[in-house]
């Protein structure tokens, strides 16, 4: 087997000239919370380690994790990382077609085993031995599972592959599960979101290559650089939350002075991303910058807790209080400790979603 | 004579999945027969919720075109409670569906559609040389390019909708953000440079010219830019004689403001435009894997054949109006419009037809845009009062793909019944109780295939041509 290229080889193939390279990896370090020291070390990285092989593989889902990462994101970053992944296996984007792509596909397995990264956008449906999803004639769970076999680890794209998202919604008519419950032998790294942010994608794939480790995982497999705050804790219109200023009705007085979006069904305080920080569209903005709340698509069961617009009183798992001042009161005292007491809650909520579902079989 | 069966798929470089089995006859498809395998359940899912959720879910039945499911949600939801959305409101929600639908469009170009013809199977063609230089997959410099100048478009979802892809903003009475002088002048700015680089690289000219090229002789003529190399290998190729769909065209017109649909609404057959009739629409269920009889969505149930039983052999639906097979996209859109062009083009419908159109309707809607970010009036209201009330609804919208309906009945205050007909629905259609097969499939009979070709080119030519969204199509 030849010796696989360095990242930086492919990136001047792909015409990314060394300047942005560096501006790359300035902003990735910074992405990652990581000073300025470091960003000879990711370069360095880069330069002279062998690419990482990343498989791509799709199952039940709608291609808003590769939009994201390709459309969104700021260019730079989107053209490293499509020449990361491209030079292998990507659904939507690779040249080759029809059975062609399949043969492509076995071909890396063997050729890396044991070196790439499965990246893994939707998850596969189990009703019906998997017949709601079919790729190249065979359940993609089988495509799945043949490609997590030689993977040295496997990232979770998204709210599909981490947790099910919407398409598992009651009464899940397919059975649309999350990847870890089929995949149970590998490291599995969860980036949720719907999608995930695209520079949270990109960083998660440079830090693996960089330190050739996985990121520190809090207590659900997420990445905790990326999921250790409150959509919250950072949010602008947090000083109006403090302060009782909320909009009451779309588009009112309130709304255009931006204030809290509380009482219209944010769920920014339970909501462990990144959006208030990094933004979305290359940083230009957020969910709650458009006027509208957060609706917590980076967490568990986000998408059955009872109407998007209900306030987050109604998630009684969370011991939040009736009315928003004491929220306030209450989310100040728990900054520092809300990872834990998040990780444990959703613990519990992830027991309860597994009695739901006895119940339901 | 001698018959073979060609199963091509899965398909890449579409969004989603889709096979199609062709049936191959002294080197022509016979038949064809498209399945979608792919099934999530978004309309069983969405019984028994708040009718607002349909907002944000619906929207996650696919990830490129998600503000047109969300756009076809509320107006849906608005048709129900009887609400009309505040006219500013309207203005900012087609301005969010014009940018996903432009950028599809320009995707669907870049990455999807011209990527073929750099295929080594065509080296030696006096443009191949050009079209591996500008589209080989992920490498070209077009598609560079295009990629960049996409991603900055999109800040003005950002912008108005807080993020990209699965917008929020749109809701029944409006949008939910009220767009500040500043905004409107980063989002014209953004306007400004999305047109140098479509003027610069696609088109090599003024986006005005295209919009104004009144046949399809004129069409030809035009030389520069991709969108010229294009038309080279169109020539060459005979795109124009590849890939017939049914002559009869459907569009809801998109982009309703409050003066009207930005294309005029309604059908095309025969030569002549109609209005559009909705209550013509009918689900045929007889080959797709699901139970039931043929229904108009309003009444239509979604109810999966778990043996998946012969003869369906798609999880696809199949509409039909009047039961008669329609195209839909922008190749409809413009002939239904009445543009002079497209009316030439469309007792033509072909590959070329399509992608001419898509180009088009490219030109025609960033002048549109601009239009409209001007028209901005950051003072006027940017939503109306839109109380949840029991009721049917229907919302008809215009996806990049063609038209999208979204039928919803609400009873004490939950979702009772929900149904989404996509644009892909329609162009991908199995057969009917008739026999009759979908657009794609009655485009596909005739096509040549090659001595030995497995994955026959021009299959996936006239299958691209169609744009298909395979996530759209089975929800």
């Amino acid at each position: 087997m030849p010796p696989i290229e360095t990242f930086y080889e492919v990136m001047r193939k792909q015409g990314i000239t060394r300047r942005s390279f560096m501006k790359y990896c300035s902003l990735t370090a910074s992405a990652l919370g990581l000073g300025p020291s470091f960003v000879p070390q990711i370069a360095h990285a880069m330069e002279t380690k062998p690419r990482t092989p990343v498989v791509w593989v799709s199952g039940l889902e709608c291609t808003c994790c590769s939009e994201s990462f390709i459309r969104g994101a700021h260019p730079l970053a989107k053209d490293v990382v499509l020449s990361m992944i491209s030079l292998d296996y990507n659904h939507t984007l690779m040249a080759a077609a029809g059975h062609h792509a399949e043969a492509a596909l076995e071909e890396t397995l063997e050729k890396y085993k044991g070196n790439y990264i499965l990246a893994v956008e939707g998850n596969p449906p189990l009703n019906e031995d998997g017949m709601f999803c079919i790729i190249g004639g065979r359940p993609f769970l089988d495509q799945l599972k043949r490609a997590a076999e030689g993977a040295k680890a496997v990232i979770a794209w998204g709210a599909c592959a981490s947790y099910g998202c919407v398409q598992a919604a009651k009464p899940n008519p397919t059975r649309a599960t999350p990847i870890h419950e089929v995949i149970t032998d590998k490291p599995i790294i969860r980036v949720p979101g719907c999608p995930p942010i695209a520079e949270v994608m990109t960083g998660v794939i440079t830090y693996m290559l960089t330190f050739d480790r996985l990121p520190e995982l809090d207590r659900q497999g997420r990445p905790a650089m990326f999921y250790g705050q409150r959509i919250h804790d950072k949010c602008y219109r947090r000083a109006h939350f403090d302060a009782g200023q909320f909009v009451e009705s779309w588009d009112d007085e309130n709304a255009r002075k931006g204030y809290c979006l509380y009482k219209m069904g944010c769920k920014g305080p339970t909501t462990y991303n990144a959006c208030s920080t990094i933004g979305w569209n290359d940083g230009t903005s957020f969910p709650i910058q458009s006027g509208h709340g957060c609706i917590g698509c980076s967490e568990d069961g986000f998408w059955d807790q009872g109407s998007f617009y209900n306030r987050v009183t109604d998630l009684t798992q969370f011991g939040v209080e009736a009315n928003a001042d004491q929220i306030g009161l209450a989310a100040t005292g728990v900054v520092g400790a809300g990872v834990a007491i998040h990780a444990a809650i959703s613990a519990l909520k992830a027991a309860q979603n597994r009695a739901a579902l006895r119940e339901e079989a | 004579m001698t018959s073979r069966t060609l199963l091509v798929g899965p398909f890449n470089r579409v969004e989603g999945d889709l096979e199609v089995r062709l049936t191959v006859e002294e080197g022509r498809v016979v038949a064809a027969h498209v399945n979608s395998p792919l099934f999530r359940g978004f309309e069983m899912m969405l019984l028994g919720k708040d009718p607002r959720d349909a907002l944000t879910i619906t929207p996650r039945i696919c990830g490129i075109c998600s503000i047109s499911q969300s756009a076809a949600a509320a107006l849906a939801l608005a048709d129900a409670a009887g609400v009309t959305p505040a006219p500013q409101g309207a203005l900012a929600a087609a301005i969010l569906h014009g940018v996903e639908n432009l950028s599809d469009h320009v995707t669907h170009f870049h990455l999807f559609f011209m990527p073929d013809f750099a295929r080594p199977a065509y080296a030696g063609r006096p443009w191949h040389a050009q079209a591996v230089a500008r589209f080989t997959a992920m490498e070209g410099s077009a598609a560079r390019a295009m990629t960049s100048a996409r991603a900055e478009l999109l800040h003005i979802v950002g912008l108005l909708g807080g993020k990209w892809p699965h917008t929020l903003a749109i809701q029944p009475g409006g949008v939910t953000r009220a767009p500040t002088v500043r905004d409107k002048i980063r989002m014209a700015t953004t306007l400004r440079s999305f047109r140098s680089f479509l003027e610069a690289s696609l088109f090599g000219g003024a986006l005005e010219d295209f919009a104004a090229l009144p046949s399809l002789d004129a069409l030809m003529g035009w030389s520069s830019g991709d969108a010229g190399l294009f038309l080279r290998i169109a020539a060459d190729l005979d795109l124009l004689g590849l890939g017939p769909g049914p002559g009869r065209y459907l569009s809801s017109g998109g982009y309703p403001t409050a003066s009207g649909t930005a294309f005029a609404r309604g059908i095309w057959t025969e030569g002549t435009t109609a209005p559009l009739d909705s209550s013509a629409i009918t689900e045929d269920l007889s080959h797709a894997w699901m139970l039931g009889p043929s229904r108009h969505p309003a009444q239509g149930v979604t109810a999966p054949d778990e043996d998946m039983a012969a003869p369906a052999y798609s999880w696809c639906k199949a509409p039909r109006l009047s039961g008669r097979t329609m195209e839909t996209g922008a190749l409809a859109r413009q002939v239904v419009d009445g543009h002079p062009l497209a009316l030439d083009l469309a007792a033509r419908s072909s590959v070329l037809a399509r992608v001419a159109a898509r180009l088009l309707e490219i030109a025609r809607t960033q002048i549109l845009l601009e239009q409209w970010v001007a028209a901005l009036d950051s003072a006027q209201p940017f939503m109306a009062e839109a109380p949840l009330c029991d009721g049917e609804g229907a919302g008809l919208v215009e996806a990049a793909r063609g038209t999208l309906g979204h039928w919803v009945r609400i009873e004490r205050g939950r979702i009772a019944a929900y149904q989404i007909v996509a644009p892909t629905t329609w162009n991908f259609s199995p057969r009917d109780a008739g026999g009759v097969p979908g657009p794609v499939e009655a485009a596909l009979v005739g096509a040549p295939v090659g001595e030995g070709e497995v994955a026959p080119l021009a299959v996936q030519h006239i299958v691209r041509s169609f744009d298909p969204c395979m996530v759209c199509t089975v929800h």
